[in-house]
């Protein structure tokens, strides 16, 4: 697996080079602006960070109040729920506009509505993931933590903190990769005739784009794709590997016992001095925190009240502003339809259907795919190793980034220009749902366990019973598991795919997430905006509950292979 | 024999839950008595309610009715004087041995070093030397719940608590760790004073403890509260040790 790695960060490094030197031969100009990268690689990243370090924090005191307290869950837990599955990107010029107008203008306000945009995409599965996590400790650890008196802050140090890593690493991860996607679609955003961009390598590559740069476009992907990869490599695969510790045994201890023994710094083998000063450094620091820690505890414990104080005006503050969102939302619809609906309002099931069939259309194409090259990869180690790196360099880049690549291609293969643009629209689509199927079904594969396969094979069964006995039902739930998170991406895409600048010009098809565009960018009418986002919503609300989460449920009943 | 003031005093401990509006018993009018220097097991059949008791015993769960004193005061969960041992050995997995037996010590603010003494103190009790170090997933079953006496030995307490602690190991691993147990409490310099034991296993709980409580199944009420006066150590083949066997056989069925 390392090994693997390392090459595919050689292989990265070789094409970023290559990139470097084809373009700056080609174009003189781009090499020029390449030389400003790595600043804007810092900014982006940067940003990702801020989000990320809200996020997390949001999702831990979201998480521990919906699993501590069941009249809290009750609301705290559905709007999650809603959060997670309505497309955030429709929201983002509202969103936008709010902040610009508050900060009047200012960069600052723009670089808040940027932050903001990324952390809704990252906060709301890491809640989710620390919520189950929390209720999902086993009773005897709890009564163990009880009885042995681990109270407020050394409980949740000792006992939750640690039950919810793993959750919140595999979370974190996937956060991430959402975020890339919503910050390369954010740094640049126009409403109505006025542009707002920040500088980062979203906005470089949206304006290399727009120009026809094509030059320029391939090395800020590379170096985009360096960076995403780079911080997998760096940061992702270590913390994985840590988290293993923080998992619950309850399994038979034969897969457990292979579990790395976590060292910190292990991945830095070449640089031994920068590790022992790193850990020496930190001593200090672990000790005063566990000084602190304990110091915190004894506090929590001899002022019970003041804590229940703290957290009743907690929630009562939630419930407040909660209520104020609620009205405010509601007064707003009230509005929105007791005037006549707009003449564009007949073309909303039209728009919506179009923009359902593109990505039915993509979802097809991307199962058509991933499913046998999943099984291909899960079942063959030597495949995995030569193909997941490659296939992790794709992965690394978010469909937002690839707009321009997309619809160049599309304008290359197809020669009217509303076929390249109903093309490229499906093609977006379809490289934002097809990584979690993949990734998903790999996944899915892999867990099979070898006892089964053992015996399907000494019970003969191969070609199409080995698919249809064992494959296939093992991989039911990872593939509805990666097809409820394609789908959400799926959804988000359409904001991007359906309405593209390039060289100059738009390229639109009928659609929701279109209608959203031009009602942003053209027509500056909110009344359809709000009706567009609002049929979105209801639309992707519907399919969540009437299709996902029935299918999850049978599913995990019948086909989940832990016992 | 001289009684002296009972450790544990159980008050008529009744525990019903409610669904649909329909109350279900799982205990019914539970009452004894546990002094210093006891050995009791509390067996029958599952679904007697033998768990749910012990979690209320140890103040992890409230009775609907009756109440549960540990010296003369109602028992509280975070009480130091009692400590617990579980079925599933309930381990920490993201802490190494000592860090797991250390976890009464540190809640209890101990200062670091006392607290590294006596766990290390401990951790040889129950011959995990060597092995301080070591995650629980890294442990065999027994090693295990070997930490887990550790565990709960470590906080010095009165009574200890242990709900089916050997039920999820081999037999062979089961009976040294009996016999440990045996030895720990029969020492009057380790503690601890007192053993709680519950257990489905009726020849355990023979060879084991010098009272037994035979619980009914569905609601759990006491059939029978037993002294068993067998000379330690206990010989499984002898006729007396069948004879009580067969009794509580006979006053579960």
């Amino acid at each position: 697996m390392m090994r693997g790695r390392r090459r595919a960060l050689r292989f990265v490094a070789g094409i970023l080079v290559l990139v470097g030197i084809v373009a700056a031969i080609a174009s003189p100009q781009a090499a020029l602006n390449a030389l400003q990268l790595p600043l804007l690689a810092l900014f982006s990243t940067s940003r990702m960070v801020a989000a990320y370090l809200i996020g997390l924090v949001f999702a831990i005191a979201y998480g521990h109040t919906a699993a501590t307290s069941r009249r809290a869950a009750l609301i705290m837990l559905p709007i999650l729920d809603v959060l997670q599955s309505i497309p955030i990107l429709a929201f983002f010029p509202a969103a936008l506009l709010f902040f610009v107008v508050t900060f009047q203008g200012s960069p600052v306000g723009i670089e808040i509505a940027v932050v903001f945009l990324i952390f809704t995409s990252m906060a709301w599965n890491m809640a989710f993931g620390v919520y189950e996590s929390l209720t999902t400790i086993p009773q005897d650890l709890e009564a163990a933590a009880s009885s042995f008196g681990l109270t407020k802050w050394l409980r949740f140090r000792l006992l939750e903190f640690p039950a919810a890593v793993p959750k919140l690493v595999y979370n974190s991860i996937l956060s991430w990769t959402n975020g890339w996607f919503f910050l390369v679609a954010s740094e640049v955003f126009q409403v109505g005739s006025s542009k707002f961009a920040r500088p980062g390598l979203g906005a470089f590559i949206a304006d290399a784009g727009r120009n026809g740069d094509v030059a320029s476009i391939a090395i800020g992907l590379a170096v985009l794709a360096a960076v995403v990869l780079a911080l997998d490599f760096f940061v992702w695969r270590p913390l994985s590997v840590w988290s293993e510790r923080f998992r619950m045994d309850t399994a038979s201890g034969r897969e457990l016992a292979k579990v790395p023994r976590y060292e910190p710094f292990r991945w830095m083998p070449r640089f031994p001095g920068v590790r022992r000063t790193i850990l020496a450094r930190a001593r200090p620091a672990t000790q005063a925190y566990h000084k602190a820690s304990v110091r915190l505890d004894r506090a929590y414990a001899s002022h019970p009240k003041v804590v229940r104080d703290v957290r009743v005006v907690d929630l009562g503050l939630f419930i407040i502003v909660l209520l104020l969102v609620v009205t405010t939302g509601l007064l707003g619809l009230a509005q929105l339809f007791l005037r006549p609906l707009p003449p564009e309002a007949a073309g909303l099931p039209l728009a919506a259907l179009l923009s359902f069939a593109r990505l039915l259309v993509a979802y097809g194409i991307a199962l058509a795919w991933t499913i046998p090259v999943a099984v291909i990869l899960g079942e063959s180690e030597r495949a995995s190793r030569f193909l997941t790196p490659a296939l992790e360099i794709f992965a690394s880049l978010p469909a937002t980034a690839l707009l321009p690549v997309i619809l160049g291609f599309s304008l290359a293969v197809v020669a009217s220009t509303d076929g390249a643009a109903q093309l490229a629209a499906i093609l977006i689509a379809l490289f934002s749902m097809q990584w979690y199927l993949l990734f998903n079904l790999v996944a899915g594969v892999r867990s099979i366990p070898q006892d089964l396969r053992e015996a399907a094979r000494s019970f003969g069964l191969r070609g199409r019973a080995y698919w249809r006995r064992l494959l296939l039902p093992a991989m039911t739930p990872s593939l509805l598991t990666g097809s409820i998170t394609a789908w959400g991406a799926g959804w988000n895409a359409l904001i991007v795919s359906e309405y593209i600048q390039y060289a100059q010009k738009p390229y639109s098809v009928v659609g929701l997430g279109s209608l959203i565009n031009e009602a942003v960018l053209v027509t500056g009418d909110t009344e359809v905006l709000l009706l567009t986002i609002l049929t979105m919503i209801v639309v992707v609300l519907a399919m969540n509950k009437l299709l996902w989460r029935p299918l999850f449920k049978r599913a995990t009943i019948r086909y989940r292979l832990e016992v | 024999m001289a009684n002296p003031a009972p450790l544990l005093k159980v008050k008529d401990v009744t525990k019903s839950f409610f669904e649909d509006g329909k109350e279900f018993k799982i205990l019914e009018l539970v009452r004894f008595e546990l002094a210093e220097h006891d050995f009791v097991c509390v067996v029958g059949p599952s679904g007697s309610g033998k768990s749910t008791l012990l979690r209320i015993l140890v103040g992890l769960e409230k009775p609907t009715s009756g109440e549960v004193l540990f010296e003369g005061q109602p028992i509280r969960a975070d009480n130091p004087q009692v400590a617990m041992v579980f079925q599933s050995f309930a381990l920490f997995p993201w802490l190494t041995v000592t860090q797991n037996v250390e976890l009464g010590l540190e809640a209890q603010n101990v200062p670091v070093a006392d607290r590294q003494a006596r766990a290390r103190r401990f951790i040889d009790a129950v011959g995990l030397t060597g092995f301080e170090n070591a995650f629980p997933r890294e442990l065999s079953g027994g090693m295990k719940q070997r930490v887990g006496i550790a565990r709960a030995l470590a906080i010095e307490p009165l009574l200890l608590c242990m709900d089916e602690p050997f039920s999820s190991l081999d037999p062979l691993t089961a009976q040294n760790l009996r016999d440990e147990i045996l030895q720990l409490w029969s020492d009057p310099n380790l503690p601890p004073k007192a053993v709680l034991m519950v257990t489905h296993s009726i020849e355990e709980a023979v060879y084991l403890a010098d009272r037994i409580i035979v619980l009914s199944s569905r609601p759990g009420r006491m059939v029978a509260e037993l002294v068993i006066d067998l000379p330690r150590p206990r010989n499984r083949k002898e006729p007396e040790f069948y004879g009580w066997v067969d009794e509580i056989y006979s006053l579960i069925v």
